[in-house]
């Protein structure tokens, strides 16, 4: 039973995976700036975030069509040359990021939020500049909140559907991840299938989610 | 001591109620700001560390101008190398206590090595034991002493102390200063603190400036200033005492002598406490107004302490008066407080010779004993 759902889960891994990796970095700089400095349009820059959350996934997904089709601004004739992404998994790759941003920066903002802004202030008068005490204090202080933001980002990215079908399509073995096998093998009425790939996503998001859970609260309780 | 680098402040800072507006330059090797809570004190040091961007005005130390808001210059705090302890020591959760001491970047060719200066300094504060030791697991003490040691490990041109004692419980606090005044006697950085606190204050520093609402009303010397009839009312809610330097002596029927001064004739103290050994540092300190004054020495009394003394100065104050009175060479002079009639009835004046009368029990001694807490 399981060699051939083993692609799907292996594709739909990397999907998340990719995603969670391209959309960590942004989404951390942006959670910090929106929990540390005041400056016009921070609140629209917040909602604007955010939005994924509340939208529709397939409308997302239909803005990141436009987006991206040929008459597009990020399309062939925008640019002068094709970035080969819609239908492929490297579409899925961007639906997935697109909907974890706000998991992603959310998490960050909050974790960034709790961490008292007089300890950077201490790690300044310590002899270290803004970079070097973002890496060097605000960053390891915040390791923790960052890696469970990940992991919610990534469970998010692992479950997208509706923006991942309507940029990649649903094609098995090119761009067919778990989510959208499960939509096809119902569709199809293959009970069988979908059950199997239910329980494949129920253990990979339980396991993921447990880790979010297992780092995320209780700051005395360590060590 | 004129070496010293010196400090020149002339700040404006807006606060909640009040603009804080003071101005001040000091070689002293340690000055002291006292006043009420919520005075400026601490947006004053903060200030001065670099950490208050909407101060203005001038800020220089040793010839480096760190603030010059009219000629737009303004030096990053990470380029001021103050050593700031803060109240709550704000330690670094993510480090153990070794971790938060060699926190510092240091720049290249600044005194001797990390590693010896970090030997020196727990050596100095008794952190030897705890330089393992997560700083969740630390007491208020332990905290407060790693949070002075990372900042003396830092290399600073200059400590910025905000009252690094006040989080903790009283004894505690007494328990604490001699750490204080070891760092004061054995390196020789200049300090800025602040305290409300009149005992720390005539225990540490050399002058002291009073800060209320954002303004200086008073500097100079810290006893001296502390019974000026404008602060005193202010050092007296705060538990105004007379702090003497002295040394521990024999235990003689259960009372234990302190000798003060540094003359020939050390005058001799019997206090009721004293564990330390004979010859080391207490400092001893005497409510001014626990204190009684008699012309002739007074016989059948049950008090311990009959000194005699010269009456140096009478200052009013709300309805008393504070005498002020020299023991003998080398010992600070003592303030007693007396009624309103007592000086005309006694005939005080500067130059009499009086009798100050001392209970071994009003005698407090803050002595160096290593820390339990």
């Amino acid at each position: 039973m399981m060699p051939e759902l083993l692609p799907v889960l292996l594709l739909t891994l990397k999907v998340a995976a990719t995603a969670t990796a391209l959309v960590v970095v942004p989404a951390t700089l942006l959670g910090y700036a929106l929990a540390r400095y005041r400056f016009p349009g921070r609140r629209v820059l917040s909602a604007l975030v955010g939005l994924p959350l509340v939208l529709p996934p397939t409308a997302v997904g239909f803005l990141l069509l436009r987006l991206l089709a040929v008459d597009g601004p990020l399309g062939r004739e925008a640019l002068g040359f094709d970035l080969g992404v819609l239908l492929t998994w490297k579409a899925a790759v961007v639906a997935a990021g697109a909907m974890s941003i706000p998991l992603v920066a959310r998490t960050a903002r909050v974790t960034f939020e709790a961490i008292d802004p007089r300890l950077e202030a201490m790690a300044r008068t310590l002899g270290h500049g803004r970079v070097a005490t973002f890496c060097r204090f605000t960053l390891p202080l915040a390791a923790r909140g960052l890696t469970a933001g990940a992991i919610l980002g990534f469970t998010r990215a692992l479950g997208e559907f509706g923006a991942t079908v309507t940029v990649a399509g649903n094609i098995p073995g090119r761009t067919q991840t778990l989510a959208s096998a499960i939509f096809a093998a119902q569709q199809v009425g293959d009970a069988a299938r979908a059950g199997r790939l239910m329980l494949i996503a129920l253990v990979v998001g339980f396991v993921a989610i447990l880790g979010a859970e297992l780092l995320a609260p209780d700051r005395e309780g360590r060590r | 001591m004129s070496d010293l680098p010196a400090l020149e402040v002339d700040l404006r800072l807006p606060l909640d109620r009040f603009e804080l507006a003071v101005g001040f330059a000091s070689r002293r090797p340690v000055t002291g700001i006292f006043g009420p809570s919520g005075a400026g004190k601490s947006s004053l040091l903060e200030a001065i560390a670099g950490l208050r961007p909407a101060a203005r005005g001038v800020v220089r130390f040793g010839g480096d101008t760190w603030l010059d808001s009219a000629a737009g210059r303004r030096r990053p705090p990470e380029r001021r190398r103050v050593g700031y302890v803060p109240q709550d020591g704000l330690l670094f959760p993510h480090l153990d206590v070794r971790g938060n001491l060699l926190a510092a970047r240091r720049p290249r060719g600044s005194g001797p090595p990390r590693e010896e200066t970090l030997a020196t300094v727990a050596r100095l504060l008794e952190l030897t034991p705890l330089l393992g030791r997560s700083v969740d697991t630390l007491s208020g003490g332990e905290r407060q002493r790693v949070a002075l040691g990372r900042a003396l490990c830092s290399a600073p041109r200059l400590l910025l102390l905000d009252e690094p004692l006040a989080a903790l419980d009283l004894p505690l606090r007494r328990r604490l200063l001699p750490f204080l005044r070891r760092v004061r006697a054995e390196l020789t950085v200049p300090m800025l603190f602040v305290s409300h606190d009149p005992i720390e204050a005539q225990a540490l520093g050399d002058e002291l400036i009073v800060l209320r609402e954002g303004r200086a009303i008073a500097r100079g010397e810290p006893q001296r200033v502390l019974t000026d009839p404008e602060v005193f009312p202010l050092a007296e809610a705060e538990g105004f005492e007379n702090v003497l330097v002295g040394r521990l002596a024999g235990t003689a029927e259960g009372l234990r002598t302190v000798l003060l001064g540094s003359g020939a004739e050390p005058v001799e103290l019997r206090t009721v406490a004293g564990r330390g050994p004979a010859g080391s540092e207490v400092l001893v300190g005497i409510p001014a107004h626990e204190i009684l004054i008699a012309r002739e020495p007074p016989r059948g009394l049950s008090a311990r302490n009959v000194l005699p003394a010269e009456v140096v100065e009478l200052r009013a104050v709300a309805g008393r008066w504070l005498v002020t009175a020299a023991l003998g060479p080398g010992v600070a002079p003592v303030v007693v407080e007396v009624a309103e009639m007592t000086p005309r009835e006694l005939g005080l004046g500067p130059g009499e010779r009086v009798y100050l009368v001392i209970k071994a029990t009003s005698c407090r001694l803050y002595e160096g004993a290593a820390p339990a807490g």
